[in-house]
């Protein structure tokens, strides 16, 4: 079901037990001073997260992961996102990712990892153009 | 940093009217700012003590090994997010999750797989949990120190135990409510005091506190009114003195890249501890007016990009905690920022401290920089600034309250708002990062990967554990743990008992769950 709205809107979660929220806590409050609506998850599973996205309607996942998990929890997303026929939904990721890992998480289908440094505006960029991409695709 | 306005130089002028024996006197001597000991590095160098811990406790004891003979004279183990929690590697939530940041630790077993063949009757080791895991974890290293015939009366170590770090640091998953957290620490702090002499049954993290983006007079604060909030909770119950609670109180104190005001910020803590135990508590013993210390580089100020850069910044702060006094110390590896530590990351900050303590000279002259026009006079200001902060969480009821009406989280959001947008403008440079930036990664490195099976590995161990143990040792251990804990009596005689008779962390930690139920963080507001 298309959704008819204007406003960005994103959750941001963290997949796993791993607590450190600075990082996530930035991204969200970079995002909502953009003008996207920001629903801030917290911790929860990989399904979790995505029944929550789902349920909310978000266009965009952003999951934060310090532990050392991530190839395991972030492709357990996309599976769960996959099995809700629910890939329109991007997702991006942020955290302590080696760069060895960053080309297969691509490749299981995140649309862009965004490293330790990076400015909080390109972030909203990368959404705010993608998004619309999306969007325009549908209609 | 911290946005106190710096002249380009200082002198005497600015010192003027201050009276130095009220404000320095000796180290060794009120009001400590100099040091908390005469001799300080002369007599006793730094603790050199690496944070550690991954995948199973067997792969953490070899690590502790190497990290031994590499010649670290101190231990800090480093517990995964599911341990912290106070969960057991076989929660269906933690799998991805089980010695992927840190070890896990179910039982009593997995304390002494971890522990084999270390001195630790000689080794002081840090026990980096907290409430309400803390109280388990210590248990079951102590039960496992009596089990090797090692006296408590002369277990050295401690417990981090701090409210604050899976309140507010961190968001955890299933805690109990802020005001059931500090009975449990205090527990096992009033029960260490007189049981545990030499153990430091707390470590006020105040690390954790900056690593969230919080300024160094803001760590301050925070670091005081932490210990006010353990210090009223121990004088409420009318068990122990003021004396012996703050005597084993220790704290974990950051080293951040300003190196003059981390410099300034250590000095500033001992003065303020000394003020805050003598004025407000009218603490008379000179080993509780001192405030002991651990300090960590700071984590956050390391980068990603161009990592061996952090070698640099590593050695800087760690020459700051020295200049400032810390009695031990955790230097980062510089692959912080990308993963855990290697073997050779770890040895390099290994290293550093050594070559800090054996080849700089700085350790052969106590607190060499006080006399310093600038520092002196940046000390005064820290600490000025530090007690107008800490009134401001005064006036929100104390911490504990602050926590709980998410104040703390609101507070530490501006914060990294803050820093956050300073590094996005350059106004905080991150050479490599904001700066002199490269499109390709210039040093080679190695990353470091836990074992990814780790969690079906201690899942099989938790099955065997409770096949084999003595099933009725564990009901009735935790009966007697259950009815203590609807009490106000100290808990840790009853947490020890189920240490000893196996039962496991998570079990331990749910009869607590199931008593005071779960709270919800504040986090985003």
């Amino acid at each position: 079901m298309v959704r008819p709205q204007n406003r960005i809107r994103v959750l941001i979660a963290k997949p796993g037990l791993d607590g450190h929220w600075r990082g996530a806590m930035v991204v969200a409050m970079a995002l909502r001073d953009a003008g996207m609506e920001v629903i801030y998850g917290g911790n929860r599973t990989p399904g979790e997260i995505v029944k929550t996205a789902i349920q909310e309607g978000v266009d965009v996942i952003g999951l934060s992961v310090y532990s050392a998990g991530h190839m395991r929890l972030i492709p357990a997303v996309i599976e769960h996102l996959k099995r809700e026929q629910a890939e329109d939904i991007l997702v991006v990721v942020g955290g302590i990712i080696p760069p060895v890992d960053i080309p297969l998480l691509k490749t299981a289908g995140v649309a862009e990892v965004f490293l330790p440094g990076t400015p909080p505006n390109r972030i909203v960029e990368f959404i705010r153009t993608k998004v619309s991409a999306r969007r325009e695709g549908k209609v | 940093m911290s946005g106190i306005p710096l002249k380009p130089v200082y002198t005497w002028d600015d010192l003027r009217g201050l009276s130095f024996p009220e404000i320095l006197g000796n180290p060794g001597a009120p009001p400590y700012t100099r040091g908390v000991y005469p001799l300080m590095y002369r007599e006793k160098k730094w603790t050199i003590r690496q944070f550690s811990g991954f995948t199973s406790p067997e792969e953490t004891n070899k690590r502790l090994k190497y990290e031994y003979h590499a010649g670290q004279t101190g231990l800090s183990i480093a517990f995964d997010a599911v341990t912290e929690n106070g969960l057991n590697s076989d929660d269906p939530r933690a799998q991805a999750d089980v010695g992927a940041g840190g070890v896990p630790t179910n039982s009593l077993e997995d304390m002494e797989a971890m522990f084999t063949g270390l001195p630790i009757e000689r080794l002081n080791t840090g026990i980096i949990g907290n409430p309400p895991a803390s109280l388990p974890l210590s248990a079951m290293y102590f039960a496992m120190a009596r089990k090797w015939g090692i006296p408590w009366k002369s277990l050295g170590g401690t417990t981090q135990n701090d409210i604050l770090l899976f309140t507010v640091c961190n968001t955890p998953i299933d805690q109990i409510p802020p005001r059931q957290l500090i009975r449990l620490s205090v527990d096992l702090v009033e029960w260490c005091a007189i049981n545990l002499p030499r153990w430091n049954p707390v470590s006020i993290a105040s690390y954790n506190y900056r690593e969230n983006g919080i300024n160094a007079y803001q760590e301050l604060a925070f670091m005081l009114a932490n210990a006010i909030a353990y210090l009223d909770e121990g004088l409420r119950r009318n068990r122990l003195t003021a004396d012996q609670l703050a005597r084993v109180m220790s704290f974990h104190l950051a080293a951040h890249n300003d190196f003059f005001e981390e410099i300034a910020k250590f000095r500033a803590a001992r003065r303020m501890w000394y003020r805050l135990t003598k004025e407000k508590y009218r603490v008379r013993d000179p080993r509780a007016q001192m405030l002991r210390f651990h300090v960590q580089t700071s984590g956050s100020t390391h980068t990603y990009q161009q990592p061996l850069n952090n070698v640099v910044r590593i050695a800087y702060q760690v020459l700051a905690a020295a200049l400032g006094g810390a009695q031990s110390i955790h230097a980062n590896s510089f692959d912080e920022a990308i993963c855990l530590p290697t073997e050779q990351s770890v040895l390099l900050s290994i290293r550093t401290q050594q070559i800090a303590q054996l080849e700089t000279n700085v350790v052969n002259v106590v607190d060499p920089l006080g006399g310093s026009f600038y520092l002196e006079w940046l000390t005064n200001e820290l600490e000025e600034r530090a007690w107008e902060y800490l009134k401001k969480i005064e006036e929100e009821g104390g911490l504990v309250a602050a926590i709980e009406s998410g104040w703390v989280h609101r507070e530490w959001r501006t914060a990294m708002e803050d820093y956050a947008r300073k590094v996005a403008t350059g106004e905080y440079p991150v050479v490599g990062v904001n700066c002199f930036q490269m499109d390709e990664e210039p040093y080679n490195y190695t990353v470091f990967r836990p074992d990814p099976n780790a969690g079906k590995k201690l899942a099989e161990r938790l099955e065997k554990l409770r096949k084999t143990r003595n099933r009725h040792r564990v009901r009735t251990s935790l009966a007697r743990l259950r009815e203590v804990s609807k009490t106000s009596e100290n808990v840790m005689p009853a947490v020890i008992e189920a240490a000893e008779s196996l039962v496991t962390l998570g079990e331990i930690v749910d009869v607590w769950r199931d008593l005071y139920g779960i709270w919800n963080p504040p986090v985003a507001g």
